[in-house]
């Protein structure tokens, strides 16, 4: 069809500069995970095909537990409850405040979304700050309380980590459903009134069937997001105390650049790479029941 | 026009090229990390040397204002592109690693020829020598104190002069000032990942050298695990962090533990610090000598039960040829006239440093310096850093077994058992005693 | 039940910007330290940052680069996500959804081989390096949002606008450009915003000074500045400050502009 064809022309930068810049790259990066290519050391003289060792290595591995186990964490914790629920609250929340006059909702959406467009490295740079234990501003709350300070970064850095991003992140949750909540009519509601629903079976006779989409949707982009982020956690323990918040991401970066073992940075690249296509398509199979 | 016309263009263009590949100046390109802001003056002096010997080469030194590991990365990547620098300044302990990644050229032909060769202790010469080559020279030698707060000694009612008679003495001189002086930590020493490179040499390495044992055996080219001389060190880290909590365990978790330590000793927040002879220039700049004298010590480290005392020395760092460097005797002359007696003496002074050239420690201006002056003769009793390839390796699984003893999580057992894994997963083959 | 609500938006308002209250008074301050004070007030770190830290340079190389990501992606984006939208295939939606999974091999295993491609074009420390590296990283995500947005407006608009006569090309821009006005917006901004904050490809793309973009300098400064010192918060925070203008610009103009019902406040 001569349309198809058109439209294909209009793909071609596109898969251009893709292709140079991400597929490229990628696919060297999947080669390299077979490989015991390094940067110091005599690896990086020469380097051997590896076929799986690298895995196998990994497997064995208890820093790639360790950094299995709290990128779950982290994901779970920051973005499935922290993100998802805080930013559905707050939605709720101003989409119930719209309608009932109440003030403040303006202020509210401006800051979670601040927080979020605020670049990455100045929001690590805050709340290392924040969570700085002989001077920052949560211990010295706490002291001006009376109460002992808390080493947020060395007795509960995963905890802090989370919080942090979820301060960061929420507002994309929000943003989503702000916009689907306004595509569902006012009618339903009115008639889910009418018929005795209160405002929690509203929600979930209503509103979530017809975001069901949607919701799906937003979940797996923050799952993805969250998964490979790498920046603030970085910006506030650089993975630290230990391995306390070393993620997939940060293991597989320092890996690669503090103890310079290319190929086995990639191999943990590559298995970060399968899970998030184990989660996509959980997320798909679990929603398109429809 | 006839119809060669168009060739003309083409043929000018070529003469133009070739002209041009005759006419380009030699390069060399000379790349060093500094925040400090002490080396400049004297890189660029030696520059400035180079260039009146050579003016018809283009030298062009760049100095990257970012902490060496960012610095290490950069060097790394351009080597891995075929884009390194003539010559590059790193740290003496990663010289095996280099020399094994073939980036580094030998200075063997050039060293022997030097005059200024014979200035240099056989030590020192032995530190550098790699599988019979040597690869580097070293200018400002990195050795480590003991560090404590005479003042605060005072008012725990202890010696101001203190010699620690073993580990134990550290241990009850901490606990004792935990005891009398409040709102000070008595004592840091480093481990976990957080402390980083001080971990390994400012707290694994002089532990493991109190117990008369070796981390590296260079005859056969493979790490030493002595299990009953590492579980001292790790009962050592127990009782510090753990038992007696003379260790905050902040130390574990700070974003850059060395800085806050070093800012709470120079302020007098904390008693004892085992930290590099370089942070006592720091302390001076900051407080001015008369003060840092009255209130800074010094001591070496006791082995476990006292003597021999001793030092950790460390090559600092030091400029290397790069393998790929296309003019290496040139690369050469911009080395030898950074390492001249003045300027070794001078940088050293600066940044304090004991040197590495006897006759710049003979200067009058370095000898009437104390602290160099001490720096200096503790260089007999040291005993230098494990010089061995993959130790970027080893020292990262030091930092998460010296981390898991430290907080806890771990029994010295266990720790142990894990160290003694990952080495053995990391390396292959390791010696286990 | 409207006063609970009330109180929940105290403390959610209180929560977010505790953080954004210390950086902006630390930025201003003479004495700034980790924790929220009143400040010494002074405008020293801005100067310091302009004349001892070379900020001018850095800012004009982000603006440039962000712009010219950002006109060079959205034009990208369009057409991609036009074309995707209405193309007619039967494995679209695996390829769209190996596009977004291409997209989570973490940076750090492309970072070697991206080096070594911009190296070999010699396109290292230059403007259109850092502009192809930053459009292409953001278009499988960009042109995904785009192609949904394309997705809820229908082809029988477009249709229509060929019975009336006007070509393929026509059509795109006279009636579904207009329409689509929000999402272009939106994918503006955040290509924007994305080249603007860009800090991890940037450590290995760039090291010469002249070339150095603010997310860079940043970077050195919460590493650097602290290095053998402290980290000198009033500094680095006047540095954040000056990193986060266009972020700030972007929102309050974000908050007129947009009289579409996303944003609250607006009847719907």
């Amino acid at each position: 069809m001569k349309r198809n064809q058109f439209l294909i022309l209009g793909l071609l930068p596109a898969i251009f500069l893709m292709t140079f810049l991400f597929v490229l790259p990628s696919l060297w990066g999947i080669y390299s995970s077979f490989t015991n290519m390094a940067l110091l050391g005599k690896e990086a003289a020469n380097f051997r095909f590896l076929g799986f060792e690298n895995y196998i290595k990994l497997f064995k591995d208890s820093a790639f537990y360790t950094s299995f186990f709290n990128t779950i964490y982290f994901v779970i914790g920051s973005a499935l409850i922290g993100q998802f629920l805080l930013g559905l609250i707050i939605a709720l929340l101003i989409d119930y405040a719209e309608r009932r006059k109440i003030p403040g909702r303006g202020i509210v959406y401006g800051i979670v979304l601040l927080a979020w467009i605020n670049p990455t490295l100045i929001a690590g740079f805050q709340w290392s700050a924040m969570y700085d234990y002989y001077y920052g501003t949560l211990n010295t709350f706490l002291k001006f309380l009376g109460l002992p300070k808390i080493n947020w970064l060395g007795s509960i850095p995963m905890l802090s980590v989370i919080v942090a991003n979820i301060w960061r992140g929420t507002a994309f949750t929000m943003l989503i459903w702000l916009s689907a909540l306004k595509t569902i009519p006012v009618e339903l509601y009115e008639a889910g009134k009418i018929d005795g629903a209160n405002a929690f079976n509203r929600f979930r006779y209503i509103t979530v069937p017809m975001l069901r989409d949607i919701i799906t949707v937003n979940l797996i982009q923050i799952t993805m997001a969250t998964m490979g982020a790498f920046l603030l956690i970085w910006a506030i323990t650089s993975g630290g105390p230990g391995l306390k918040t070393t993620t997939l991401s940060l293991f597989a970066y320092r890996t690669a650049f503090e103890s310079y073992r290319l190929g086995y940075g990639s191999a943990i690249a590559v298995i970060m790479l399968l899970i998030n296509l184990f989660f996509g398509i959980i997320y798909i199979r679990l929603f398109r029941r429809r | 026009m006839c119809k060669y016309s168009k060739l003309i263009p083409i043929i000018f263009f070529f003469i133009f090229l070739i002209i041009n590949s005759f006419a380009k100046p030699i390069t060399i390109k000379v790349w060093y990390p500094d925040e400090l802001g002490v080396k400049p003056k004297y890189v660029d002096k030696a520059a400035e040397d180079f260039r009146k010997a050579f003016p018809d080469v283009n030298l062009e030194v760049t100095r990257y204002k970012i902490p060496s590991g960012d610095f290490l990365t950069k060097l790394l990547l351009a080597i891995d592109a075929k884009e390194a620098p003539d010559v590059f300044h790193v740290g003496g302990t990663l010289m095996p690693e280099f020399v094994e990644a073939k980036y580094i050229r030998p200075l063997t032909p050039y060293v022997v020829k030097w005059e200024d060769w014979q200035y240099y202790p056989k030590s020192i010469k032995d530190a550098v020598r790699y599988k019979g080559h040597y690869y580097t020279i070293p200018y400002g030698l990195d050795v480590r104190w003991l560090y404590y707060r005479k003042d605060i000694f005072a008012k725990a009612g202890l010696p101001t002069d203190w010699k620690p008679k073993g580990w134990d003495d550290i241990l009850n001189t901490a606990q004792k000032i935990k005891n009398s002086v409040p709102n000070v930590i008595p004592f840091v020493i480093y481990a976990g990942v957080a402390g980083g490179g001080g971990t390994v040499n400012h707290g694994y390495i002089p532990l493991l050298y109190g117990t008369k044992a070796l981390a590296y055996d260079i005859k056969s080219g493979k790490y030493v695990i002595d299990t009953s001389a590492v579980k001292k060190v790790l009962e050592f880290y127990k009782k510090a962090f753990i038992d007696l909590k003379l260790v905050p365990q902040e130390v574990l978790t700070l974003p850059k533990p060395w800085t806050t330590m070093r800012e709470k000793l120079g302020a007098g927040e904390l008693a004892i610090l085992f930290e590099g002879g370089w942070v006592y220039g720091g302390w001076v700049t900051k407080y001015g000598l008369e003060n840092v004298e009255k209130t800074v010590g010094y001591t070496l480290m006791p082995s476990e039960k006292g003597t021999p005392y001793f030092t950790v020395g460390g090559l600092g760092t030091c400029w290397y040829i790069s393998s790929q460097s296309k003019n290496p005797d040139l690369a050469w002359e911009f080395i030898k006239r950074f390492n001249t007696r003045d300027i070794v003496a001078k940088i050293n002074i600066e940044d304090p440093h004991p040197v590495a050239r006897l006759d710049s420690a003979e200067l009058p201006e370095f000898k009437a310096i104390k602290y160099l002056y001490d720096c200096t003769q503790i260089l007999n009793q040291a005993k230098f850093e494990p010089m061995a390839p993959g130790i970027s390796k080893f020292g990262n699984r030091v930092q998460l077994m010296t981390g898991r003893v430290a907080s806890g999580e771990m029994s010295v057992d266990s720790a142990l058992q894990k160290f003694i894994e990952e080495m053995k997963s990391d390396f292959g083959d390791v010696i286990i005693k | 039940m409207k006063i609970l609500v009330f109180i929940i938006f105290i403390l959610i308002i209180i929560f977010f910007s505790i953080p954004f209250l210390w950086l902006y008074l630390s930025a201003f301050d003479k004495e700034a330290s980790a924790f929220i004070k009143l400040p010494n007030f002074t405008l020293s770190n801005f100067i310091e940052a302009f004349k001892e830290y070379n900020f001018t340079r850095y800012l004009i190389n982000s603006s440039f680069v962000a712009t010219i990501t950002m006109l060079l992606t959205v034009l990208i984006v369009a057409i991609s996500a036009y074309s995707i939208s209405r193309i007619k295939w039967r494995y679209k939606n695996s390829l769209l959804y190996s596009l977004l999974l291409l997209h989570s091999i973490p940076l750090s295993t492309t970072m070697v081989p991206i080096y070594g491609i911009m190296r070999t074009l010699h396109l290292r420390n230059s403007y259109l390096g850092l502009i192809l590296v930053y459009t292409a990283m953001q278009l499988p995500f960009l042109i995904w949002l785009m192609k949904g947005f394309f997705d809820t407006i229908p082809e029988e608009l477009e249709e229509a606008s060929w019975i009336d006569g006007c070509t393929s090309l026509k059509a795109l821009f006279k009636v579904i450009l207009p329409i689509s006005l929000p999402g272009i917006l939106v994918v503006s901004a955040l290509s924007f915003l994305g080249a603007w904050g860009e800090s991890m490809l940037i450590l290995i793309l760039v090291d010469s000074e002249k070339m150095k973009t603010v997310p860079l300098v940043f970077y050195e400064a919460i590493r650097t500045v602290g290095g053998y010192m402290e980290v000198r918060y009033e500094l680095v925070s006047s540095f954040a400050i000056l990193f986060q203008i266009p972020v700030v610009i972007l929102f309050i103009l974000s908050r007129k502009l947009l009289a579409t019902s996303i944003v609250p406040g607006v009847e719907r």
